[in-house]
């Protein structure tokens, strides 16, 4: 599709330039696998090797993760909106440095292939960015992309819904590549490791996954940027963002908060307001 | 089950020492009654609750929860419980979509003196729970008595 290949013309151009002028060491982008096909993450250091760079429909990774390993150097990185949203997210939390990273963001980007997030993204454009490439989506443009898709569990009864989680969670394998491939996952130690106290048993016992994923869940909670990579990433195809894409919906509307749009915004969390909703609490 | 073979239910209570504990002690010293039905956690503070405690409590087989805070405006530190409030707002959202009853998440207030009151939020919280019956477990496949009993002494 020609959307994809200007994008990418694009990236390779600035990229180079950014190499030749010394402004970064690194560029991290995708790129086409040595071996294979596929698209890989690569980092490019060399402005020769810049036009390696592409972007297409299966670059679904999240590379802002990486940013977390190059703390201290100056790297630049090509961003779909969800991965600028991420990095946003990054910045609020304060995990990097605004001045170490130069943002190339993709405008109107037009979507990952099989990814179900992207049907719901209302995003579209890079939320920040040094250097943007392709073409600003305006509102109406976003609309008409939108797919009006209904929550089919949200109607279920809490039956059904039990149900239909029970028949989701039975089939994962622990296998935390969901947990890998999010961006808000960067946690040193995970909950699912420790043991003191041993938050949930690490078998694969329905009981235990599912309590598994209703706490990874809750550390999603106003922080999810409902990328979609938990779910391209899981091998059992497992409904792994419904969770916390609920998350991301209730934070929308009881609190009117939605992760990754600012960079100085204070996580959901880790703030309050006197006045604050209390829905579900007793009378 | 009493001893009529009705449902009584186990819920896990984690009241805040500086007010609902309190609270539970003077409604005890003042002899008023109230359901033996929940198993009491002394937290500092609810703003010290992990969201986990509570997954974890219906994990291991609790019926139901009870978590009970100073009135917002009135915490010990403060802003513990303003904090909690989000917490406990966010996980009732996503415990309610993952098919998990509300009325087994039951969440309030409760000053130091206000026993009475107490008394009166855990008849409501058993009755919440006893309208949706056994827990079942995420699994669906329910807790014997012996070790429901035995894994509720230890949430
Ligand atoms: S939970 Fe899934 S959708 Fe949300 S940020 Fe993580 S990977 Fe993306
Ligand atoms: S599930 Fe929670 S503890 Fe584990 S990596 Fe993700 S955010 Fe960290
Ligand atoms: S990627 Fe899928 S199978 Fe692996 S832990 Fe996550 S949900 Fe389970």
């Amino acid at each position: 599709m020609k959307k994809y290949e200007k994008i990418t013309e694009e990236i390779v151009e600035i990229a180079e330039k950014l190499l030749k002028e010394n402004t970064v060491e690194k560029v991290i982008g995708f790129g086409i696998g040595i071996f294979t096909e596929e698209v890989t993450p690569i980092f490019i250091s060399n402005p020769e090797n810049a036009d390696r760079l592409v972007f297409n429909s299966k670059a679904e990774m999240s590379l802002a993760k990486y940013l977390l390993n190059y703390k201290d150097q100056k790297v630049a990185i090509v961003a779909k909106p969800c991965d600028s949203r991420a990095i946003a997210t990054y910045l609020a939390e304060d995990l990097i440095k605004r001045e170490n990273i130069k943002v190339i963001g993709i405008n109107g980007c037009p979507g990952i292939e099989n990814n179900t997030a992207c049907e719901e993204c209302d995003i579209r454009n890079a939320v920040i960015s040094d250097y943007t490439v392709g073409k600003k989506m305006t509102e109406e443009e976003i609309e008409a992309k939108l797919k009006d898709k209904e929550d089919k569990i949200e109607k279920m009864t809490p039956a059904e819904r039990m149900e239909y989680f029970q028949k989701e969670f039975e089939r994962c394998t622990r296998c935390y590549a969901c947990r890998e491939a999010c961006y808000v996952c960067y946690c040193e130690q995970c909950f699912t490791e420790g043991n003191q106290p041993e938050w949930v048993g690490d078998s694969v016992k329905l009981n235990d996954n599912f309590t598994y994923h209703l706490m990874r869940a809750m550390h999603m909670a106003g922080r999810c940027v409902n990328c979609g990579a938990c779910e391209m990433a899981c091998p059992e195809g497992i409904d792994v963002r419904a969770l916390a894409a609920k998350m991301c919906r209730s934070a929308e509307e009881l609190f009117d908060y939605r992760a990754g749009i600012d960079s100085d915004q204070k996580t959901l969390l880790s703030d309050y307001d006197v006045n604050d909703t209390e829905s579900g609490f007793m009378e | 089950m009493n001893e009529n073979n009705e449902f009584e239910p186990k819920i896990a209570a984690f009241l805040c020492t500086w007010c609902s504990y309190a609270a539970a002690d003077l409604a005890g010293s003042s002899r008023i009654q109230y359901p033996p039905n929940i198993r009491v956690v002394r937290v500092p503070c609810t703003g010290r609750m992990d969201p986990f405690l509570i997954i974890k409590a219906f994990n291991m087989g609790a019926d139901g929860i009870l978590v009970s805070g100073c009135h917002p405006g009135d915490c010990h530190f403060l802003d513990g419980n303003l904090y909690a409030r989000r917490r406990f707002v966010m996980l009732n959202e996503m415990m309610q979509y993952a098919g998990v009853e509300a009325e087994r998440m039951n969440f309030t207030w409760c000053s130091a003196s206000e026993g009475k009151r107490f008394a009166g939020v855990v008849e409501d919280a058993v009755e919440n729970v006893k309208k949706v019956g056994p827990w079942q477990g995420f699994d669906g496949q329910g807790f014997s008595q012996e070790e429901g009993e035995t894994t509720v002494e230890k949430v």
